[in-house]
């Protein structure tokens, strides 16, 4: 959009002393966030939180690298189940077992992205699903992972600091989501990034340029497993129990459509996507709650529908949030945000 | 500047007053409205335990009809939580903090309540009746969790000393769902078993994902059971019955609790689930029982929406949540948690509609401290989908 | 050895439902190259259209029948019609997103409608009664089932090599733009695709009711389905059904022999490792794609 004179510009990480303000603001008001709100709305921007990275990771494969995974929650789950295990039978520290537990999932992406090199629509939706099932049906079955019965997180400790409550939790995820979210915004501005997004737009032609498509293939695989990795191990920790069926195809149909409905191939809508859905996903159950358009979705139960299956109506809303995303507006919540800022910049003509 | 000063000190005398006040009254408690919270899945694959908490609601509805407790209304609110437990934390804190809840009652699935249950036990928050027979509640007992629902465990080896002592069978297969409600039933059948010097002949574990239940059943023909003990979900159970009619193995089935909703199951076995014995927790939808009749009449005609069924299910609501209600009319008008508690523990021999209910003072090492019933009662069902009562309630003893 | 032949058997009758929601995608596929996620919900909402004017109307199952095919070659039609068609710059993944969306939709929609407990379609042939070949049992409904599924196939193979509508088909799965420069009418044929495709899938849906129906009764035939035709190429009818009987008797041969604990994914393994060996599936010719 704007003219960029200089290869410094593109690099730098803010490009006007305006963003610089925003973005102090913006950190000042999510340091001083939890001291005025109650702690549901910490345990709420804790989930949130948690979605961005894996949703940042998910956009890193998806919308740069233009693969396409419905297994997502299988990297998820290793993240949860490596982070505990580590914690509680190898006795690592909290934060070198998320480490670890993150890189066991990005090895795990690496061998998905082995076959993902020959594979390309509903050849590589169908195999990146079939991870996601059969990850957890493997989980399930050793005792090692607590088979069915689930495990218990352990208590949180990072050197002296005991976390216990959520706003200690908080303080923890806040600037973790910040690191990994700087740490994406610059790999997509490296040389690794721009090859991601030349093997998105054509992988033939990319190859032909130089890039060595097993490698940068594998790589998107790994580091998009490696930070759902991440947001699984943090997610045990919200949480505090986890167990396989909690890892569903549904959940990953949820990243995907929140890397989707935020924005492909963009961070900010990332991170816009994953606030926006998993909000929606937690409130959407107080629809009926609403004034007036409670009263009707009743009437309207009562008269055509049932009354017993009205929560159901939360799929619909979601069904035509993506489906009207995708109609009008493919760029989703980022495409919208591009067109507002044009719109305004060029006002009034 | 006197009088403004004065202005000052007589409204921090105010709050001083009014701080005591605000303190003494127990959380979600006011003159006039208890509030009580509860989740249950009206969404996704476990939407169908989602009348347990509609069945609670009308109950609590019935109950504000009749004038409250000690003048009181019981205000429920009730969230969907799709099964999933992030979101059940969610509508958790956001009630608890939001609204205030004094207590939580029943609460569909062990994933769904382990994710709150360290919450609520932390804050001294009283829960009753999570709706999940699983063993999870009370190992270790917790003060303020107090569990109703039969163990799975023990259904399990009701059902098979029934069967081995009572009928005669021998052979015993069990098919089990891949997961802690289904390994409960699996290992309670093959504690009886062993106590009785036999062995099971077949262990079939069944997927939730599975739809197709052929394998399932060869395996259960090859083992030449007598007695199958399904312990599966009721689309589970109903194939293997089916399956099995379909390939002329026919033994004697016997099922969870989960299964035993007569009328439901004979509509969607078509008929195929004449003969088979279930343990139940509850009376059966058509007992004659005096005080079930009134739930009937008073809660479900009167409070439940049009589209609802008399079920197990539903009544199960009001089930999980009689010992609650008993326990807070006898707190009298002066209605705190710790006297909740002491009133739960002081519970004994309680029956409302489902077995018996007694906990005991708070003892670590006693699970069965927490664990409210430890009775059963065995029922067959006949052509019409009426029961038989096999054996009346009884008591689930080693 | 009875064993053994027992699975087989037991094999090709659950490979039957997945063959025909396999063909169902396969259809959509070949003309509008979008994997249908919505393919099962589709077939949901058929289903218990069928219960409603069975049990709520007490329509005639001979009326009901037909009237449910109808509205599900309308349902599949307005569909492409009215979402489909309307995606700006359609990409491979953005129309898997709005099937899903779809299918979350006519979810919510069914769920609302008729609550979350389970049912059965009352039907005259029953799942449980079967018939012998000396020790070894099918049921009459999977019977059923399997002469349905060759019916459609045969007559859908007859319909796309010999028929107009089935040439212009062909025709427009092979080169959208040439096809529409040669006079087809392409909109309209997709049109017709998804109408045709929604009726398979319907059947499909309601050969499964008369077992048991509940909102989430399509979610394992659909992706066992959609394994199916991935496995036989995607694009190639004979192969999605060929891989659809594989698939079923892997599945019963492996609970069978190996493990019946991991039965219900062993499919999804196969698949990954099929795919590794040949990336476009069992029977479809390796497409090679120009920059």
């Amino acid at each position: 959009m704007d003219l960029k004179q200089h290869y410094y510009e593109d690099v730098s990480l803010f490009s006007s002393a305006t963003i610089v303000f925003w973005f102090t603001a913006l950190a000042l008001f999510l340091a001083l966030f939890p001291l005025v709100v109650k702690n549901y709305y910490i345990y709420l921007a804790n989930y949130i939180a948690i979605n961005i990275i894996i949703v940042l990771g998910l956009n890193l494969l998806v919308g740069f690298t233009g693969q396409i995974s419905l297994g997502h929650a299988g990297f998820v789950a290793i993240g949860a189940y490596g982070t505990i295990i580590l914690m509680t039978k190898v006795h690592l520290p909290f934060l070198p077992a998320l480490l670890a537990a993150a890189l066991i999932a990005a090895l795990f992406g690496f061998l998905l992205g082995l076959p993902a090199l020959r594979l390309e629509g509903p050849y590589l939706s169908i195999a990146t699903l079939g991870f996601g099932l059969t990850i957890t049906q493997i989980i399930g079955r050793m005792d090692l992972f607590g088979g069915r019965e689930g495990l218990h997180a352990p208590a949180l400790t990072i050197g002296a600091w005991h976390l216990d409550t959520d706003v200690d939790f908080y303080y923890l995820l806040i600037p973790l989501t910040g690191l990994l979210t700087l740490a994406a915004r610059n790999l997509t501005r490296t040389q690794v990034g721009r090859a991601f997004i030349a093997i998105r737009d054509a992988d033939i032609a990319a190859e032909t340029m130089g890039v060595n498509l097993l490698y940068y293939k594998t790589l998107a695989f790994s580091v998009s497993a490696f930070y759902a990795g991440i947001g699984g191990g943090m997610y045990a920790f919200v949480l505090r129990f986890v167990e396989p069926e909690i890892f569903t195809l549904m959940m990953s149909i949820m990243f995907l459509a929140m890397v989707v409905v935020g924005g492909l191939g963009s961070i900010m809508g990332a991170i816009a996507g994953a606030t926006l859905l998993s909000w929606l996903d937690l409130q959407l159950r107080n629809i009926l709650d609403i004034p007036y358009l409670g009263d009707w979705l009743t009437a309207l139960s009562q008269s055509y529908f049932s009354i017993t299956g009205v929560s159901n109506i939360q799929f619909i809303v979601f069904g035509m949030i993506m489906i009207l995303i995708m109609l009008f507006e493919p760029l989703g919540i980022y495409g919208i945000w591009l067109r507002t800022k044009i719109y305004w910049r060029t006002w009034p003509f | 500047m006197r009088e403004k000063f004065s202005g000052i000190w007589r409204i921090v005398a105010v709050v001083c007053l009014l701080i005591p006040a605000a303190v003494l009254a127990e959380e979600g408690v006011t003159d006039s409205e208890i509030h009580i919270g509860q989740w249950g899945p009206q969404t996704g694959p476990a939407a169908a335990w989602g009348s347990v908490a509609r069945g609670t609601d009308a109950y609590f509805k019935m109950i504000n009809a009749q004038g409250g407790i000690h003048g009181r209304k019981l205000i429920h609110h009730m969230f969907d939580d799709g099964y999933n437990p992030a979101k059940t934390k969610a509508g958790v804190k956001e009630l608890q903090e939001g609204t205030g809840m004094f207590a939580w009652v029943s609460g569909v699935g062990t994933s769904p309540g382990m994710a709150v249950k360290e919450y609520l036990m932390e804050r001294k928050i009283p829960w009753v009746g999570p709706s999940a027979g699983s063993l999870q509640w009370i190992t270790p007992p917790q003060k303020y969790l107090f569990a109703v629902y039969p163990l799975y465990a023990m259904e399990a080896r009701t059902l098979v000393r029934h069967a081995v002592k009572q009928m005669g069978l021998q052979r015993v297969a069990v098919a089990y769902q891949n997961d802690e409600y289904g390994k409960n039933g699996l290992r309670g059948a093959q504690e009886e078993l062993q106590k009785h010097g036999l062995a099971l002949v077949a262990e079939v574990p069944v997927e939730v994902k599975d739809t197709d239940m052929k394998p399932h059943v060869m395996k259960l023909r090859k083992s030449n059971a007598d007695m199958v003990l399904l312990w599966t979900s009721v689309s589970h159970a109903v194939r293997i019955v089916g399956v099995s009619k379909a390939m002329k193995f026919a033994p004697q089935f016997m099922s969870t609790s989960t299964c035993s909703d007569f009328p439901l199951m004979m509509h969607i076995s078509k008929g195929l689930w004449e003969g088979v014995i279930c343990a139940t927790f509850g009376e059966l939808p058509d007992s004659q029982k005096a005080l079930l009749q009134t739930y009937r009449k008073d809660a479900y005609e009167a409070f439940a929406a049009k589209d609802e069924r008399w079920g197990l299910f539903f009544y199960a609501g009001i089930i999980f949540a009689e010992p609650l209600v008993e326990a807070i009319k006898r707190c009298g008008p002066e209605l705190t948690r710790e006297k909740l508690v002491q009133e739960l523990e002081g519970l004994q021999d309680f029956r409302g509609i489902g077995p018996t209910v007694s906990y005991k003072p708070f003892d670590i090492n006693d699970p069965m401290s927490r664990q409210g019933t430890q009775e059963t009662m065995l029922v067959q069902c006949l052509a019409d989908g009426k029961a038989k009562n096999l054996t009346g309630w009884i008591v689930m003893s080693e | 050895m009875l064993d053994f032949l027992q699975m087989i058997l037991s094999g090709i009758a659950v490979g039957s439902s997945y063959a025909l929601m396999g063909m169902a995608m396969v259809l959509i596929y070949k003309t509008s190259e979008v994997p249908n996620f919505a393919q099962g919900e589709m077939g949901l909402l058929c289903a218990y259209f069928t219960y409603m004017l069975l049990d709520g109307f007490g329509v005639a199952l001979e009326i009901a029948i037909p009237l449910t095919l109808a509205v599900a070659f309308a349902l599949g039609a307005v569909l492409e019609f009215a979402v489909l068609r309307r995606a700006k710059n359609p990409s491979v993944l953005s129309m898997i997103v709005i099937t899903i969306g779809m299918e979350m939709v006519l979810l919510g929609l069914v769920s609302w409608k008729f609550g979350a407990d389970q049912k059965t379609l009352p039907f005259p042939i029953s799942p449980y009664d079967s018939v012998a070949l000396g020790d070894i049992y099918i049921s009459s409904l999977e019977l059923l089932t399997l002469g349905i599924a060759l019916m459609l196939m045969i007559g859908l193979f007859i319909f796309l090599r010999t028929t107009r509508l089935g040439m212009a088909m062909k025709a427009t799965q092979q080169n959208f733009n040439a096809a529409k420069l040669m006079g087809i009418r392409t909109h309209r044929i997709m049109m017709l695709t998804w109408g045709i495709s929604a009726v398979v899938g319907c059947i499909a849906a309601l050969l499964i009711a008369p077992t048991i129906m509940h909102p989430y009764m399509m979610w394992d035939p659909l992706l066992k389905g959609f394994a199916a035709a991935v496995m036989g190429g995607m694009t190639s009818l004979p192969g999605a059904i060929a891989a659809a009987y594989l698939l079923g008797i892997i599945e019963n041969l492996f609970g069978g022999y190996v493990s019946i604990e991991f039965k219900a994914v062993v499919a999804f393994a196969i698949i990954v490792l099929i795919l590794c060996v040949k990336p476009s599936g069992l029977f479809a010719r390796h497409y090679v794609k120009k920059v």
